[in-house]
């Protein structure tokens, strides 16, 4: 058995995602997205390399159009007609997102367009909502279950299982919280693969708590200067996260100068964040009761007459990079004087207005032939990602343990160095398949077997035993690490043996059981070995009578056993030792089919032989012993 | 064969007929148990009950109902215990095939033991192989009870840590916790001290913090901590090598999904005493810092080990500060704290991300930052920077009084660098000042804190503001600003500084005087009122060099005032100092004094955080309240005081504390409905009840309190009248009325000077009462009138003053006890001869001989006239031969003797024919007299 995964899109870039997996023949397709930086047909994953009649179900893990972008096009347009699994606050919020960029692309583009408004809400309507951890079976054999994963409102991962193999999409997540959405929360689980974003896949980040103090610091200068300060930004997630932040600060320093928002979807995107509170981070759901969060009270509507009202404010206004629009018109506005501030809260496309500030702190901006502004006021630039680092994927990944990684969403060489990082400090198998390439991987089958009562029961009782064995760094330091630890462990489920008996059944039964089952008797492997062993000084060994050697001889070996082993409990018999299985005797008969011939031949006198004879378990320990006796310095 | 128990039918109709040779049947026995627990059931049936049950658990073969009746019976009639658990002993219930009634079994006989000491040795006599057995058993279902309650069974220690250790293998995770658990008390009680045991322990525990179940690897990281401070413990010559792993095994948890482990982590994190530097450096960076990857391939360890370390350390911190949920932050920023200690590089880069804390969203973690920070600057590790100084400083503007006072906590302490930040920190202060007037006697107080820790810069600064503070100005900054009193207090605090000669203004300590009231009031822990009008009317007649004395009432936080000797210039001073140098020189008045002063402050001290919880029981954390008090009282405990007249105070302070859980405890009843907690808070009247009784006993048994605490104790008597009248369900309200009013009229009458302003609170009660006192005899009240009242009521820290005497009585029956009674004749009266001391009674106070027949309402009282006492007031002593009358007909009896004294100020009378009038007080234990018939 394999998974396979077909990567349509985000493989070793970011855009487009979209990955097609197979486990024990049901198709999933993880995302649906669309590339923002090409128009061409690049725009779309190559949906022609599938057969959407074979797909089982579609699963989205958040609203971005990178994710979800594609979705009305493959539906609609390509005919998909199956499940689609997506959670609540990503099926409310993701018509809001395909319309406004629908709008844009047809309105202001004058694009042909890919899909119409009635392509959406058709496409909507094939949309089954799920619940976080709640398993979703859908089909008899495919189970789907989301967890959260920040990045932005509804984002999740997926769990996905069918038979006995199991696997993690992750889409984009984030490890730590912020000031509204909490860090992306997994259970243990047993995976065979696991696919993860990889955005940063070499970044660490610091803490972002700087970064906030910064940027609060940096708006409370300029609105005690009296001065306004603009944030341009997209009116989901970055703006809630941020006025959250301001309206904190506001309340506990007393604050009342205003806080603005221009857009009616700003406003729209508030009340869906209000109702889905139980989507944000564990703070704001604690407090909703009393506060909602996201019931802004310093905020207000903003009014395009008061961009020229005196006195301090602050507006967040669309749209993100000041490329045109409501932003546009109010930094027309402000940017002349310095008492005022933009503040530049995300990542901006090149040759909008955005890059220009952020690219350098210029004093002019030519806006067309005929218009210059004079941009006299501060700029600060604020970096919160809602991704997860490099640290954080590792977390994950160790936390997670799959057998296989497969790495998409990321920039190649980045992509190329956490892999060897995987693959190294973890021990796990990593893969970061190019576009349109399948990986395959192997798959986890368990069988069943039935069990027989005495297995059972054996299985029920404890049976532990106490090993000393010397710890791994034994060779070479000679400090404290070296000593032998004391190590525990439990037999009791070892010790079953599997049967297939004739009916073809498997069944697991207690090694007593097997001779009975089988109608044989219990062998067992013995080890024999007769060696020499080399008395030291000639005159005292023939003084003494050959009759008393032996008990004596041994009774030397014994001790001196005793001092070179450290293991074992070393039982004389009288005729024989005992350490563990070792049985240790005398050996008279000079024909012992044990004792090699080539050995005694050599020497000049007779000597005393030693007839070993041990199991398989006690070898090594085996070997200590013979090599004792045969150091040439018996007796001292 | 039916056979009624013997002797039981005709007293006790209901015990049903039992026949011996079946188990007792279910209906049977249930009415055995009403039998069991009813107290009037005669002893005689009882007796014979025991036998049945006994005889039934040979019969029965699931005997477990037997079993908690015959435990029910034992705990309900102590004198059969004994009996109980040999027959349970004798049977062989403890070697049944069932491991359940086995460990039931063990439960009872365990049970039994623990009630009554004298079979303590019968049950270590319980074969530690029966208990192995018993765990080895194939039934898991009991395994995990009896790992958890191995300790009571006297089992071997090795034995238990052997077992532990094989049951962390276990398969089913409750019974891999209970081992663990098992382990970490073990490592607790120090009886294990074999290298191998600890060290395989350890291991272990190890190798369970990647198990898959949440409460097993938090159970895991209590061992490995317990575990591995053993192996530091043990092994001195390797201890750096093992805290530091330890900490770096503890620091691969803080990124687990769970938050229990997580918190676990950071709660294990600082409990470790010891750990390098570059480690610690290490978990407040995410990456991987080149410095540990060179130092760790000194400490001999293998290269692939090295990097997982640093990996699983990087960030630790910064996670933790980062997290999502509360708990951890606050449990991160704790362990900071402690960590803080070690290293002062450590504490610098700590401080980074502190100070950012400080923004965090939840007050708790912001206090907790606080605290953190404060713990950094008494050790001396607080370094402020200017990058720094924007966020603290905002704090001190906080919109929440809790995070403002923090915040100036921290700054009486700090060590500023330089004059820019000197400087906006005082310009912030005196905001904060304009802002929250209420604030003012702090803010004072800080100021002069940190006048006294940077001298030069407060010259600085007065040369440029002196001329705003003359009183003839341009008319800008009024002469009465609170903005010049700060500016004052500033200034007056430079000579103590390290910089002894500054000039300011010898003008400039006359204008303080002015303000003497408020600035003494603000410093009023620092100075009392005559040693400041002292120092500063010192200071302004020398132009400086200053060299002059200043009475410190209490000597400031450690470390942070360089104090002058009292130098005696004209014997002017009263000398308050602690630093009396040789005590047996000077007399032991004065050192009685200087200790009870020193030992004052210590009190201070607790009762400052017993303050500081009042904002937390007001918004429900009563929980975290109680903690407090509890910790409080613990480091009451720990302040060891010689002196008499301390012991006073430490009596005073414990009362108090008692007198404040109660008033926690009651409190919860006028929070909003959802935080009354479900149990385990006790019922209202039963608190309240105490309450009175202590706070009555707190007022009138300690005499030389000073106006301030006993305001302090009306206030709170107040607040439980008013907590009786705002609850519908107490009907006694004309009592609690008239209370109310006798106790207003007690603050009146101290607040009618004027000297003290009386609080919200009791202005509230004032209006209140003279509402309510027209109506007053009708019970149309409205509790939520008073709940009203009890909104505006707020805990202030009361501040004991010292010279505090305790009200007491000491009570000797000489040559009596049981064996040796009191010979009487029944119906003449007997004489019971007391040994009495009295301590710190006045002669005007009214103090009776109490005494009651033990067992019944018959109480007699004796008044015992002072002038018979010799002795001083502080002690008197008297032999007092006291008359009891009611002699019974009886062969023997005792009688509870005390001491009581009529509690005057308060009117509410007895009506007894002879006796006391008044409430009563007690000023001693009751003593049993035993008495026995003449024959």
């Amino acid at each position: 058995m394999a998974i396979d995964s077909l990567v349509l899109g985000a493989g070793q870039e970011v855009g487009k995602s979209c990955v097609i997996v197979t486990i024990n023949g049901k198709r999933i397709m993880f995302d649906c997205g669309m590339h923002m930086g090409h128009l061409d047909h690049r725009r779309y994953p190559d949906f022609s390399l599938i057969n959407n009649q074979t797909l089982t179900c579609i699963v989205i893990t958040h609203f971005h159009l990178d994710h979800i972008g594609a979705l009305p096009y493959f539906t609609q347009v390509c005919g998909y007609n199956g499940p689609i699994y997506m959670t609540y606050p990503t099926k409310a919020l993701a018509p809001l997102m395909l319309e406004d960029y629908r709008k844009i692309m047809v309105e202001r583009r004058g694009e042909e367009e890919q899909f119409t408004s009635e392509h959406i809400a058709e496409c909507m309507k094939k949309v089954i909502a799920v619940n976080l951890k709640e398993t979703v079976q859908v089909d008899k054999d495919l189970q789907i279950r989301a967890y959260y994963a920040g990045h932005v409102l509804g984002a999740a991962m997926f769990y996905a299982k069918v038979g006995d193999a199991a696997m993690v999409y992750t889409g984009d997540y984030n490890m730590t919280p912020d000031r509204h959405l909490g860090a992306a929360q997994i259970d243990r689980l047993s995976l065979d693969l696991v696919i993860t974003e990889s955005t940063y896949a070499t970044t660490i980040r610091d803490s972002k708590y700087p970064r906030e103090r910064e940027f609060l610091k940096a708006v409370h200068t300029c609105v005690a200067g009296g001065g306004k300060v603009l944030i341009p930004s997209f009116a989901l997630g970055r703006a809630q996260e941020l006025c959250i932040l301001l309206e904190d600060y506001w309340e506990r320093m007393n604050l009342k100068v205003p806080i603005y928002f221009s857009t009616a979807l700003t406003r729209q995107a508030n009340m869906y964040y209000m109702m889905l509170i139980s989507w944000t981070s564990q703070k704001i759901k604690e407090t909703h009761s009393t506060h909602n969060a996201f019931d802004f009270k310093n905020v207000h509507k903003f009014e395009r007459s008061m961009i020229d009202a005196p006195g301090p404010c602050v507006l967040f206004a669309g749209p993100g990079m000041i490329s045109g629009g409501f932003s546009l018109e109010v930094f027309k506005h402000w940017a002349p004087s310095e008492k005022n501030l933009v503040i530049m809260p995300g990542y901006c496309v090149a040759g909008t207005i955005g890059h220009k500030l952020m690219s350098g702190k210029p004093t002019k901006i030519d806006l067309d032939k005929d218009t210059r502004i004079d941009v006299r006021c501060q700029i600060h630039q604020l970096a919160f990602s809602p991704h997860t680092d490099a640290k954080g994927i590792m977390d994950l990944v160790k936390f997670l343990s799959p057998k296989h990684v497969i790495l998409v969403h990321g920039e190649k060489p980045k992509m190329a160095t956490l892999k060897g990082r995987i693959e190294t400090e973890l021990g796990i198998q990593c893969y970061y398949p190019a576009i349109n390439e399948t990986v395959s991987i192997p798959s986890t089958h368990y069988a069943t077997a039935v069990t027989s009562d005495a297995f059972v029961q054996s299985c029920s009782s404890p049976n532990f035993k106490f090993s000393t064995s010397s710890s791994e760094h034994s060779q070479g330091s000679s400090n404290s690490k070296s000593i032998p630890r004391l190590r525990v462990s439990d037999d009791r489920v070892a010790e079953g043996i599997l049967v297939m008996e004739k009916n073809k059944k498997a069944k697991v039964v207690h090694q007593d059981e097997l001779p009975l089952m089988l109608g044989e008797k219990k062998h067992q492997v013995k080890f024999a070995y007769c060696c020499p062993a080399h008395i030291g000084n000639s005159q005292e060994n023939t003084s003494l009578p050959l009759s008393s050697t032996n008990n004596d001889l041994l009774q030397l070996f014994s001790a001196k056993l005793a001092n070179e082993l450290s293991e074992g409990n070393i039982q004389h018999f009288g005729d024989h030792l005992q350490l563990e299985s070792i049985h240790v005797s005398i050996c008279s008969n000079n024909d012992c089919p044990y004792r090699l011939s080539d050995n005694g031949a050599e020497e000049q006198r007779e000597p005393v032989f030693f007839c070993c004879s041990w199991e398989m378990e006690d070898e090594k320990l085996a070997w200590k012993v013979i090599s004792i006796c045969q150091k040439p310095t018996l007796r001292g | 064969m039916e056979a009624h128990a013997p002797g039981a039918c005709n007293r006790s109709p209901n015990l049903p007929s039992i026949s011996s040779g079946e188990p007792l049947s279910t209906e049977t026995l249930a009415s055995l148990r009403s039998l069991i627990i009813n107290p009037s059931t005669p002893a005689v049936a009882i007796s014979s009950l025991t036998e049945t049950l006994t005889r039934s658990l040979q019969l029965s073969r699931d005997p477990h109902r037997t079993l908690k009746l015959l435990s029910d019976l034992a705990a309900q009639h102590p004198h059969l215990s004994g009996l109980v658990f040999d027959s349970v002993r004798s049977n062989s219930l403890l070697s049944t095939e069932s491991t359940r009634v086995a460990a039931e079994s063990l439960d009872l006989l365990a049970s039994i033991s623990e009630r009554n000491r004298s079979l303590t040795p019968a049950i270590e006599e319980i074969d530690d192989r029966l208990f192995a057995s018993l765990c080895f058993s194939p039934a898991p279902a009991t395994r995990p009870w009896l790992i958890r309650n191995a300790g009571r069974f006297g089992v071997q220690p090795y034995l238990l840590s052997s077992m532990f250790l094989g049951f962390t293998k276990d398969p089913y995770p409750d019974v891999r916790r209970a081992a663990l658990d098992g382990l970490v008390g073990l490592s607790e009680s120090g009886v294990i001290d074999d290298g191998d045991m600890i060290r395989g322990c350890y291991f272990r525990a190890g190798e369970l913090l990647n198990d898959m179940e949440d409460g097993v690897r938090a159970a895991a990281i209590r061992v490995v901590l317990a575990w591995g401070l053993t192996l530091m413990a043990c092994d001195s010559e390797a201890k750096a090598y093992w805290s530091d792993e330890v900490f770096v095994k503890i620091c691969s948890m803080v990124r687990d999904m769970s938050m229990e482990v997580r918190i676990e982590a950071f709660h294990a994190l600082g409990k470790i005493g010891m750990v390098s530097q570059d480690i610690l450096l290490q978990t407040l960076s995410k990456k991987v810092l080149v410095t540990t990857k060179e130092k760790k391939s000194l400490a001999q360890c293998s290269d692939e080990q090295l990097e997982v370390s640093g990996s699983s350390v990087a960030g630790a911190f910064m996670h933790g500060l980062e997290d999502e949920f509360h708990e951890v932050r606050k449990a991160a920023c704790h362990s900071l704290g402690t960590l803080t200690i070690l290293s002062s590089k450590f504490s610098g880069e700590a401080l980074n991300l502190l100070m950012d804390v400080l923004n965090d969203d939840s007050m708790l973690v912001q206090l907790q930052a606080f605290e953190t920070m404060h713990q950094m600057a008494t050790f001396g590790h607080l370094k402020v920077q200017e990058k720094h100084i924007h966020m603290f400083l905002g704090t001190l503007v906080d919109r929440n009084t809790l995070t403002r006072s923090a915040a100036r906590k921290i700054l009486k302490l700090a060590n500023l660098p330089n004059l820019k930040l000197f400087r906006s920190t005082i310009d912030t202060l005196l905001d904060n000042l304009e802002m929250c007037p209420q604030d003012e006697a702090d803010i004072l107080n800080v100021l002069f804190h940190i006048g006294q820790n940077h001298g030069k810069f407060v010259v600085r600064i007065i040369e440029e503001v002196s001329q705003q503070m003359e009183p003839v100005s341009n008319g800008k900054l009024g002469f009465d600003n609170v903005r010049v009193v700060a500016l004052l207090v500033l200034a007056i605090s430079a000579p103590l500084s390290q910089e002894r000669n500054c000039s300011i203004p010898a003008s400039i300590f006359s204008y303080a005087v002015t303000y003497l009231g408020r600035i003494s009031h603000a410093l009023s822990d620092i100075i009392h009122q005559d040693g400041l009008l002292n120092y500063l009317s010192q200071c302004s007649r020398s132009p400086g060099p200053y060299d002059i004395e200043f009475d410190f009432r209490l000597r400031g936080l450690p470390g942070s005032i360089a104090m002058p000797l009292p130098q005696k210039q004209g014997g002017t001073s009263e000398i308050l100092s602690p630093t009396v140098k040789e005590p047996r020189e000077a007399g032991t008045a004065l050192v009685e004094h200087s200790l009870d002063v020193q030992v004052t402050k210590s009190i201070n001290v607790v009762l400052e955080k017993v303050k500081d919880i009042w904002p937390f029981v007001q918004a429900g954390y009563t929980t975290e309240g109680l903690r407090t008090l509890r910790s409080c009282r613990e480091e009451l405990a720990t302040l060891t005081s010689g002196s008499v007249a301390s012991s006073a105070t430490f009596a005073f302070t414990t009362q108090y504390i008692k007198i404040m859980k109660l008033l926690v405890k009651a409190w919860v009843y006028i929070l909003p409905s959802r935080h009354i907690p479900s149990s385990g808070m006790g019922d209202l009247d039963f608190v309240l009840g105490k309450l009175d009784v202590r706070l009555s006993e707190l007022k009138s048994t300690y005499i030389r309190l000073s106006k301030e605490e006993e305001l302090h104790i009306l206030e709170l008597m107040l607040v439980t009248c008013m907590l009786k009248l705002s609850k519908v369900e107490i009907c006694c309200h004309l009592g609690t009325l008239r209370k109310l009013s006798c106790t207003m009229a007690h603050a009146e009458y101290l607040l009618q000077d004027g000297t003290v302003e009386p609080s919200r609170f009791m202005i509230e009660v004032r209006n209140l009462s003279s509402e309510v006192g027209t109506s007053l005899n009708g019970s149309s009240c409205n509790p939520s009138l008073f709940r009203r009242a009890l909104e505006s009521f707020s805990l202030k820290q009361l501040v004991l003053c010292g010279g505090l005497k305790h009200i007491k009585a000491g009570l000797e029956i000489p040559d009596n006890d049981y064996g040796h009674p009191l010979r009487f004749v029944a119906g003449l009266p007997v004489g019971i001869p007391c040994h009495i001391t009295l301590h710190n009674v006045l002669v005007e106070s009214r103090i009776w001989l109490k005494m009651t027949v033990s067992g019944t309402d018959d109480t007699q009282f004796v008044y015992l006239d002072s002038t018979l006492f010799g002795g001083c007031d502080d002690c008197r002593i008297v032999d007092f031969t006291a008359p009891f009358y009611k002699t019974p007909k009886a062969f023997s009896f005792t009688v509870s003797v005390c001491i009581c004294m009529e509690y005057l100020s308060e009117d509410v009378s007895f009506l007894k024919r002879c006796g006391p009038r008044h409430e009563l007080t007690y000023l001693c234990r009751e003593k049993e007299v035993f008495l026995s018939m003449v024959k």
